[in-house]
């Protein structure tokens, strides 16, 4: 003798629930295949349920009246020979219709579930994610358009019904706060750089009459941004060292240098300074020019300084790469990042111009704050971030005299560099920066 | 040119009346004892079938299926009528006319449960899958048949619909090119009074849906549906025709399902009265035959007895060879399409390679 369960299969398209209405068997019965052994109701019908096996009522699972899921158990019989309990399950018409149904193995279906979103693109954070249309979301036309007219992404609702089909039931319970999305404001303020400012996709934006919110689907570049932190800021543990430079100086060499910038028709700015500075801070302390290679754990140090800037662009923040930045001239390098934040910004730039870089920098000065904790642009282990420069006064050999103060943040990997190191290489390039003449003997 | 009112004639035919008494001798076709014999039995086996189907799908051991259940005079007359080579385009109702065409049992059940096996027609069976799309193989069934007719070939193609399918656009595109280039087809309506649960009232002003014939400028005919003997002398005449190169022909076959329109849920006693299903029950095309049978001493209950039972061994064994037939993969299922992968299937196939030995 063995046990054999009978589940609730689904009655009809789109019914994933049954009231047991009536049992017609009761325990100690004995019933033949195909006999009916329960009335169950539901939204479209009355029907017999009919016994899928010769056997004995071993037990009732649930109660009249009772209300079942499909998949509830709902009777054990006692069967001669093989039953299904411990065994493999009888084949059933939905175990044999798709592989992605056998609850065993890991099935392509149950991968329509929001992580699917973030998993294949963690391992690569810079690419597009390829959508598959194996992994579409399964939910009825009903079910899709209830989510619509809620305004919820259904992609994000994770299904518990058969193969992670999505169920009315599982959209509500989305609705009540198991929301997890990031909408768009999050991902803003998680956001180490100027790109902070609102995404244009909010043209698109869909608004119910009566909705209190808005719901604006993240554009492609966005929804990149939003992996590429995440990975960062969850893979590397961040530390930010924040300080002062003076930079009055600075500040004077650039007034003096501007006619001869528009000689030459270049535009002038503090990056190339602080470009060359880092250079030669990194020259001293290689660490930070490296990356980390977790399956060997090894720190792979790089020779050369290719150098990341961080440009807010109106679809959303980009890093094009000025590359070797240590064999260019400082006139060079300004003419570079200028070329490139105007292709950033014009939606020009080649996707190899945005790739390879060793180290980055970000500059929020530009837009008006001084200290924050900016995201390592992984997998380099370090960011300098730019602050405003603001002329205030400040004590010098016992004077209140007025200087150029500018704000650096440095964000490093913790795994592979520490406090000390990291504010030792701050210390180098505000030395740099404070006398700019000493960036003579680095050209 | 001719008025139209002269080119409208739509008989209707019948030849055993509800009491199984031959009504039309001239239509009676000729058929040996042994074949008349056999037409009882695929009935009775089919009648077997569906109400087991039914059963099955409750238990969820079957996935679609829409019960044949009442129809199956028009079904298994009208296939009985076909030969070997001829082609069905069968709409999702039209599964015994399959078996009976070539489609194995078990492959029905895998094709059921969504089993991309069951899909697989052996060689030599002409026949498509059921079609889900309403009316849609009536234009394909244009196409084969004007294939069959381009090649010379003496083969014909069938195809069958509801009546709720007449008011597809489809319909009419293929009665029309049928027409106009005189292809060897068969274009049967089976009017089961009701699309899922719109009434045939509701479904068109036309008195019949043969009469749909006239503007096609096919010949269009009414049949009795339950009335297997009536079934097949239509289509059997309308499938020598077509061989001959004489065109298309309609055949509307009047008759009734007794179950739901299909197991995804409807339930029939919220859109038809008892009254009607009652009505239709006197007409059931077996108890027609039966009586017709036994009458000239070639049917007992005995006989019907056995039949059902071996009708029951028959689908044990199909479920048997369908439970133990090997769950799909993605990757067999990407396979079995193409001959040589596009490449996105590639892909597609690639994410899924680990599953090859599942």
């Amino acid at each position: 003798m063995a046990l054999y369960e009978f589940r609730l299969p689904e009655l009809g398209e789109g019914l994933h629930e049954g009231r047991i209405s009536k049992w017609l068997v009761k325990p100690g019965d004995t019933v033949k295949e195909d006999d009916a052994i329960a009335e169950v109701e539901n939204d479209k019908s009355l029907v017999e349920l009919p016994s899928p096996v010769d056997g004995t009522v071993k037990s009732l699972a649930v109660e009249e009246g009772t209300t079942a899921v499909v998949g509830d158990l709902l009777i054990t019989f006692e069967v001669e020979g093989e039953g299904n309990v411990g065994a493999a399950q009888a084949p059933t018409a939905s175990e044999s219709t798709a592989p992605a149904a056998a609850p065993e193995q890991p099935a392509p279906a149950q991968a329509a579930q929001p992580a699917h979103v973030a998993a294949p693109a963690a391992s690569q954070p810079a690419a597009a994610v390829p959508t598959s249309h194996a992994r579409e979301v399964l939910a009825t036309p009903g079910v899709r358009k209830f989510a619509r007219e809620h305004n919820v992404d259904i992609s994000l609702v994770t299904g518990t019904g058969p193969n992670g089909k999505v169920t009315r039931e599982d959209v509500e319970k989305y609705l009540q706060g198991g929301a997890t999305a990031p909408g768009p404001a999050d991902t803003a303020t998680g956001d180490a750089t100027p790109a902070a400012a609102a995404t244009p996709a909010a043209a698109a934006a869909t608004l119910a009459a009566d909705s209190e919110e808005e719901r604006v689907p993240l554009s492609g570049i966005r929804k990149i941004i939003a992996q590429a932190m995440s990975k960062s800021f969850y893979t590397a543990p961040h530390v930010t060292v924040m300080d002062e430079a003076n930079v009055t100086a600075l500040v004077q060499l650039r007034q003096e240098l501007k006619p001869l910038a528009a000689e030459r028709g270049t535009k002038i700015t503090y990056l190339p300074f602080v470009v060359k500075a880092m250079i030669s801070a990194l020259r001293k302390y290689p660490q930070l020019n490296s990356s980390l290679d977790e399956e060997r754990q090894e720190l792979v140090i790089k020779k050369s300084y290719h150098i990341g800037i961080a440009t807010d662009t109106e679809r959303g923040l980009v890093v094009p790469v000025v590359r070797n930045a240590d064999r260019k001239s400082m006139w060079a390098i300004a003419d570079e990042i200028a070329d490139l934040a105007t292709r950033a910004r014009t939606n020009k730039l080649g996707p190899a111009e945005m790739k390879g870089s060793t180290i980055s920098i970000t500059n929020i000065g530009s837009a008006g704050g001084m200290f924050f904790t900016p995201i390592i642009n992984y997998p380099e282990v370090a960011i300098l971030g730019l602050g405003r420069i603001t002329e205030r006064p400040i004590m010098q050999d016992g004077q209140v005299v007025g200087a150029q103060m500018m704000a650096l943040s440095l964000s490093f990997d913790h795994r592979v560099i520490d406090g000390a190191l990291g504010q030792n290489f701050v210390n180098e390039v505000k030395r740099l920066l404070e006398n700019p003449r000493l960036l003579m003997m680095e050209v | 040119m001719s008025t139209v009112l002269e080119a409208a004639k739509v008989p209707y035919i019948q030849v055993l009346d509800e009491t199984g008494k031959v009504v039309n001798p001239d239509r009676m076709p000729k058929l040996s004892d042994d074949e008349l014999r056999e037409l009882m039995k695929r009935m009775v086996f089919i009648r077997i079938l569906d109400q087991r189907a039914i059963k099955l799908s409750r238990q969820g051991r079957l996935g679609f299926y829409a019960p044949a259940g009442g129809q199956e005079a028009a079904m298994i007359g009208s296939e009985y009528a076909l030969q070997r080579d001829d082609f069905i385009l069968p709409g999702y109702r039209d599964v015994p006319q399959l078996l009976y065409h070539g489609w194995p049992l078990y492959q029905w059940i895998l094709f059921s449960r969504g089993h991309q096996h069951g899909t697989e027609i052996p060689e030599g069976v002409n026949v498509l899958i059921p079609q889900i799309i309403i009316g849609a193989q009536y234009v394909q069934t244009a196409g084969v048949a004007l294939a069959f007719k381009l090649r010379d070939e003496k083969r014909i193609a069938i195809t069958y619909t509801g009546d709720g399918g007449t008011s597809q656009g489809d319909f009419y595109e293929g009665i029309n090119f049928a027409g106009a280039f005189q292809v060897p087809a068969v274009f049967v309506v089976q009017n089961n009074q009701f699309a899922i649960s719109v009434p045939v009232e509701l479904q068109t002003a036309a008195e019949t849906l043969a009469q749909k014939a006239v503007a096609a400028g096919i010949p269009g005919f009414q049949v009795d549906g339950n009335d297997i003997l009536a079934m097949y002398s239509v289509t059997k005449e309308a499938a020598d025709r077509a061989r001959a190169g004489d065109g298309p022909t309609l055949i509307e076959a009047l008759t009734f399902r007794f179950g739901p329109h299909t197991m995804s849920g409807d339930d029939p006693t919220r859109y038809r009265t008892k009254e009607l299903e009652n009505e239709w029950e006197r007409r059931d095309p077996l108890v027609r035959f039966r009586k017709f049978l036994e009458d000239k001493g070639l049917w007992t209950p005995e006989e019907e007895e056995r039949v059902m039972e071996e009708a029951r061994e028959e689908i044990n064994a199909a479920l048997k060879k369908a439970d133990a037939y090997p769950k799909m993969t993605v990757p067999s299922l990407i396979d079995s399409m193409f001959e040589v992968l596009p490449e996105s299937l590639k892909a597609q196939r690639q994410e899924f390679a680990g599953q090859e030995e599942a």
